[in-house]
C-alpha cells in the first residue's frame, strides 16, 4: 500500500514537472498574466482608485469580493478552532 | 502561564516598552495601508501579536477581564460585518456591490487638496474591518489553546 502511494506520488511529480516546461518564464512581458488586466491596473489604479499604493488599489478595489472571502475564511478558522478546543462540560 | 508572574522587569518591558510601540507600529500600518506597504491583514496580525504578548505577561485571568473570548469573537464578527456593510451601503446609493464611489468626501478633499478620495476612505473602511477580524481571530485562536492547555 506504501508502495502504491509512492508510485502515485511519483506518478503526479512527473506530470507537473513535465506540464511547468509549459509555463511562461519569469517576469516575461509577453505572458497572458501580463497582458490582460496589469497594464490596467498599473496605469489607472492612481486615477481610478485616488490611492498612491497599487497593491491596496487592486486588493481592496478591483478584488474588493476576494478580500471579502478572504477576511469571511479568517472568521471561520477561528470559529471551527473555537469549536475543536471549547471546553465541555465534564459529564460525572 | 496562566497566572501572573511576579517579574518586575518582564512586566515594565512588556506594559511600557513593547506593547505601546507594537500597538502604535500597527495602527500606523492600518492607517498608511493606503499610500505605502501594510494593509488591514498586516496591521492585524500586529495587532495581534500584542495583545497575545499581554495574554503572555499578565496571565489570562487579568487579559480576559479586559477583553474576554467572547468578545474577541463579537469583534471578530463585527469586523466582517463592517467589511459586508461598507459593500451594502453602496447598494442603497445606487452603485453595484462594494463600490466605494459613494462615499461622501468633500471635506477629505478639501483636507486632502486632491481629488477621488472617497474610494480611498471605504479601502479605509473595509481595511478596518479587516483589521479587527484578524487580530481579534488570531487572538481568539491562542485563547482556545491556552484554555486547552490548562485543563490538562
Amino acid at each position: 500500500m506504501r508502495l502504491l502511494g509512492l508510485l502515485v506520488l511519483v506518478l503526479l511529480a512527473g506530470v507537473f514537472v513535465h506540464a511547468s516546461g509549459d509555463l511562461p518564464d519569469r517576469g516575461d512581458p509577453n505572458a497572458p498574466a501580463n497582458v490582460h488586466v496589469s497594464p490596467h491596473y498599473l496605469e489607472n489604479a492612481g486615477d481610478e482608485v485616488g490611492m498612491p499604493n497599487v497593491v491596496s488599489a487592486v486588493l481592496a478595489d478591483y478584488r474588493g469580493y476576494d478580500t471579502l472571502g478572504e477576511t469571511v475564511v479568517i472568521l471561520t478558522a477561528g470559529i471551527a478552532v473555537a469549536f475543536v478546543l471549547i471546553r465541555r462540560p465534564r459529564r460525572q | 502561564m496562566n497566572e501572573r508572574t511576579d517579574s518586575i522587569v518582564l512586566h515594565f518591558i512588556a506594559q511600557y516598552l513593547m506593547a505601546p510601540f507594537i500597538l502604535l507600529f500597527g495602527f500606523y500600518v492600518l492607517v498608511f495601508g493606503e499610500s505605502g506597504p501594510g494593509g488591514g491583514f498586516q496591521a492585524g496580525a500586529i495587532v495581534g501579536s500584542a495583545l497575545v504578548l499581554m495574554r503572555l505577561t499578565e496571565g489570562m485571568e487579568q487579559s480576559r477581564r479586559f477583553l474576554s473570548s467572547r468578545g474577541l469573537l463579537l469583534i471578530a464578527c463585527a469586523g466582517v460585518g463592517i467589511y459586508a456593510g461598507v459593500g451594502l451601503l453602496a447598494l442603497f446609493a445606487g452603485q453595484p456591490f462594494l463600490d466605494y464611489s459613494y462615499v461622501p468626501n468633500g471635506w477629505v478633499n478639501a483636507f486632502a487638496e486632491r481629488e477621488h478620495t472617497s474610494r480611498a476612505l471605504g479601502v479605509l473602511g473595509i481595511e478596518i474591518g479587516v483589521f479587527l477580524a484578524v487580530a481579534a481571530t488570531l487572538t481568539l485562536i491562542f485563547d482556545y489553546l491556552m484554555e486547552r492547555l490548562s485543563d490538562a
